[in-house]
């Protein structure tokens, strides 16, 4: 073969690895099983376990199916991160660890059904809690009216509207198991369909999801993981936007707004985030004094003397924060 | 056996049968869904580059349905039913606005209209997409809509076979993947969906679920697949992973490369170039690569560098994710290495344009997996889509009617159910010997060979008398896993005896066939002969035999000539 150039691939080395599954049966709980095959540059993940079924132990099971990173079905946990197998390649995964080994396991959070097979019910049904699907208005689907959608408006709501229900980012997230938090997906396919110009559900949606965008940790471990680059914690801003807008707020929401608002203000005020004051607005004088003797009992009361200071600039601070505004 | 009752049942989660789904539902029929993966899983997702479709106001100002219908036809080179083809461009429009009200998010004109590029063997650009992910947003919209309906889906419930009474269609047993539990689905329309069958060769763009399980169970239950012969072999596949690089790419004006820089297309398609139907370009790619003109490894050049990098990430930015993450290039600056690989499947059920099976009543199919015969030997980028869903709510519609018209039947079809269940049990009862993977590999390879891209008597019984032997081996198939929890290698030994019932009819239709038309290509028989051959094929499997019958091809306006680009 020819020695590289522009568009000829370069003869590719090849490499045996050592692949450890965790595997589990009901019967038989769970075990490691190690396979070693020869792999090149280009083998992803998926043809790794196709090659482990086909040629060494039909034993396995997994999902796979579009081998493109479209259809969501090979989510797993590789090398300890969640990941879709098929955008993996082996060789990728020696190279960063410079190691010959990959460990392979089923995703966190879902109960597993056998091997890398998990049940998936719970992202599913969090799927569904946010309405998914447009509803236009009645003239245009009787025709009497005309969806226009400007370039930008679809380029923007495509962000969102690339979710292809993998379920990474649910694994991914530290605060899934607060059952009134959509999660991140959701949170994300809600807002695409709130976004949308051409919707008539707008207030039911914005009820739905503004409660539970402030249950979101910003902690980004959800775009972290996203095999189509979607930013939840983005669509997840975006609808704590709108909280101001519709009556009946929640205690999570009360509390975030009057955070957001304190941070605001603090900074406006001194340039920085004065925690003590931001902390006594968001969650009231009485709950900060509760949880300043909790912090006194636990020993960590040194934090509360610190002290702050403004910011020596603060009329520059003042004017960029008035222009933002 | 457990039983469940529905007015009808749709197997496949895909486009087609959601789409038929929607509407038998829409008209207050219990529908169940069975699909062996979670629908947005399903392969309809993989397409790519668009959905054609003429849309009054919204098109070239000199095209109209004629021009689209004309394309078709003669993309098929001449084996397409014309009345289909007409029914394609004439619903084109619609299929495509309904999407979009339903929320699909099409790239746009900047007046807010939906926007439109060129794909192969168009004469004027019909083609609307989703940047280069159409289908998978196409498949997405149809599922949100369809699940707000009340329709039952099995997910991951696997299809066994069809229950047939006399010579009527009775239901279909499934198995849910979890528990391994059959269930008797009764009904008395079985729509069958379940997409194409690309894992029966070795190179494929398909997903590796597409394992032509509604093709065999059509065949055994005693019906025919059309023109099984014309299998699609897209010229764009990424070296060497075989992941689709969309005809988008050429749409938008990229341009195939030998190893001395030639833009060989210009020998091949004068006219058309690059964008000539795909089997013209397949077979072009395999002959420079074959006359030494390709890279070493086996592959050509997709040269898209001189479109522009602003260009290239809104329109095609899953072609550059695929060459960079799979290739290791950057279409932005370095051209694709690309070579054919098994694509779409024209053959199969056969069925009229409203979805129903002409011979089994309560048996229809739409999707891949029928064969309306609007493809005919070859069909055309971004269509399949469109067909999906145009003949997907035909389908539906004429369920509706045969529900209306058809009363439920009294008899008993507990025992052909049971006799099914055993039958799948019975032929993974060895309790040592081959598994699977080791029959399938083999299968894979010979097809690619012997039934690919170019064809000939000599190779063609060669694989007839290989795949006959391997199919014997089927019955003797050996089980390792005996899990009772979602015991994938179970479902794959049901694949594998799926893709063999139809690999021995695809390459008996194959030599039958003689003479070279769309994607069929006989280098014994390099010519169109419409004398003896402008005519459907029809299989049947018998047992061990295939029987072959014909069927004329309905021409209404388009009288056949010489098929130049």
């Amino acid at each position: 073969m020819e020695a590289g150039g522009k568009g000829v691939l370069k003869m590719v080395e090849q490499r045996e690895v050592k692949v450890r599954v965790k595997r589990f049966d009901t019967e038989k709980g769970n075990w490691w099983a190690e396979y070693k095959l020869v792999v090149d540059w280009y083998t992803p993940m998926t043809e790794v376990l196709r090659r482990i079924k086909v040629e060494i132990d039909p034993t396995l099971s997994y999902r796979a199916a579009c081998h493109m990173g479209v259809c969501g079905s090979c989510s797993m946990k590789i090398n300890g991160k969640p990941r879709l197998a098929c955008k993996t390649r082996a060789i990728e995964l020696l190279n960063q660890t410079g190691d010959e080994e990959i460990v392979v396991e089923p995703m966190d959070y879902f109960p597993t059904v056998k091997d890398l097979v998990v049940d998936m019910s719970d992202f599913y049904s969090r799927m569904f809690k946010v309405k998914p699907r447009l509803h236009p208005a009645r003239e245009v689907m009787e025709g009497k009216a005309e969806h226009r959608l400007k370039p930008e408006d679809q380029r923007t709501l495509w962000k969102f509207g690339q979710c292809i229900w993998c379920g990474l980012c649910v694994s991914a997230c530290p605060a899934i198991e607060d059952q009134d938090f959509l999660g991140p997906a959701a949170q994300a396919k809600g807002f695409r369909f709130l976004a949308d110009p051409r919707d008539t559900l707008t207030e039911e949606r914005a009820k739905l999801l503004i409660d539970s965008a402030w249950r979101c940790t910003y902690c980004y471990q959800c775009f972290e993981v996203c095999p189509r680059d979607i930013e939840p914690v983005e669509a997840v801003k975006k609808t704590r936007a709108m909280s101001s807008l519709y009556k009946g707020r929640s205690e999570v929401v009360r509390v975030g707004v009057r955070h957001s608002e304190a941070v605001a203000e603090s900074i406006a005020s001194t340039g920085k985030i004065m925690e003590a004051l931001v902390y006594t607005k968001g969650y009231g004088a009485s709950q900060a004094v509760k949880d300043m003797i909790f912090l006194l009992a636990s020993g960590r009361g040194k934090y509360l003397l610190v002290k702050e200071t403004s910011v020596k600039n603060i009329e520059e601070v003042k004017k960029i924060v008035g222009g933002a505004t | 056996m457990e039983k469940l009752s529905y007015d009808a049942v749709v197997v496949g989660g895909g486009l087609a049968g959601l789409m038929t789904a929607y509407v038998v539902a829409s008209s207050g029929f219990k529908v169940a869904v069975i699909s062996k993966v979670f629908p947005t899983r399903s392969h309809s997702a993989a397409a790519e580059g668009g959905i054609a479709a003429y849309i009054p106001g919204n098109s070239d100002p000199n095209d109209d349905p004629d021009y689209m219908t004309y394309d078709t036809v003669k993309g098929g080179d001449y084996l397409v039913d014309q009345d289909a083809a007409e029914l394609l461009s004439q619903k084109s429009g619609e299929i495509v606005n309904l999407m979009e009200r339903w929320g699909a998010l099409f790239n746009r004109q900047p007046d807010g209209r939906v926007a439109v590029r060129y794909f192969g063997g168009q004469t004027y650009p019909r083609t609307r997409f989703v940047g280069d992910k159409t289908g998978m947003a196409l498949l997405h919209t149809t599922f949100e809509q369809t699940s707000g309906l009340g329709v039952d889906f099995y997910n991951e419930w696997f299809a066994l076979d069809l229950v047939k009474d006399g010579e009527a269609i009775r239901g279909v047993v499934a198995m849910e993947m979890k528990s391994m539990n059959p269930y008797l689905f009764q009904s008395r329309a079985v729509v069958l969906a379940t997409g194409g069958m690309g894992m029966m060769y070795k190179h494929t763009t398909n997903s590796y679920i597409n394992t032509g399980d509604g093709y065999a169970m059509a065949l055994r239950v005693g019906a025919s697949i059309k023109d099984p012969e014309f299998v699609q072999f897209h010229p764009t596949a990424l070296y060497p992973s075989d992941i689709l690089i969309s005809e988008a790419a050429r749409g938008e004006g990229g341009v195939l490369r030998n190893n001395k820089g030639e833009r060989f297309m210009t020998k091949y398609a004068p006219h058309k170039l690059d964008l000539a139907p795909r089997d013209v370009v397949s077979r072009a790619i395999i002959t420079e690569i074959r006359e030494g003109r390709g890279f070493p490894g086996g592959y050509v050049h997709l040269d898209l560098t001189h479109l522009g990098e602003n260009y290239i990430k809104e329109r095609l930015s899953l072609a550059i994710e695929a060459a960079e993450n799979f290739a290791g290039v950057n279409p932005i600056n370095e051209p694709i290495p690309v070579r054919p690989a098994q694509h779409y499947y024209m053959g199969g059920v056969d069925v009229d344009t409203n979805g129903a099976n002409p011979e089994m009543p309560g048996l229809f199919a739409a999707g891949e997996v029928a064969c309306v015969s609007v493809h005919g030997a070859n069909r055309l980028g971004s269509n399949s889509l469109l067909e999906t869903l145009v003949f997907g709510r035909e389908t539906g519609y004429t369920v509706v009617e045969f529900l209306k018209r058809t009363g439920e039947r009294s008899s008993s079809v507990q025992e052909e159910a049971e006799r099914i269940v055993k039958e799948a049990y019975q032929f993974v009862k060895s309790e040592s010997g081959v598994h699977f993977g080791e029959i399938q590999e083999t299968m894979r390879e010979i097809m690619w060979d012997k039934v690919g891209v170019f064809r000939d008597e000599e190779g063609l019984k060669e694989a007839i008398s290989k795949l006959r032997e391997l199919r014997s081996g089927v019955s003797k198939m050996y089980v390792r896993d005996r899990s009772k929890v979602y015991n994938t290698e179970f479902f794959n030994a049901l694949e594998l005896r799926n893709m063999m019932d139809l690999a021995v009819v695809i390459s008996r239709a194959a030599l039958d066939r003689k003479e070279s038309r769309g994607a069929h290509y006989r280098n014994d028989y390099p010519k169109r002969d419409d004398v003896n051959w402008l005519k459907h094929t029809l299989a049947y499997l018998r047992g061990e035999n295939v029987e072959i019958a014909y069927k004329p091809v309905r021409i209404t306006r388009w009288k056949p000539e010489e098929r130049v680009y």
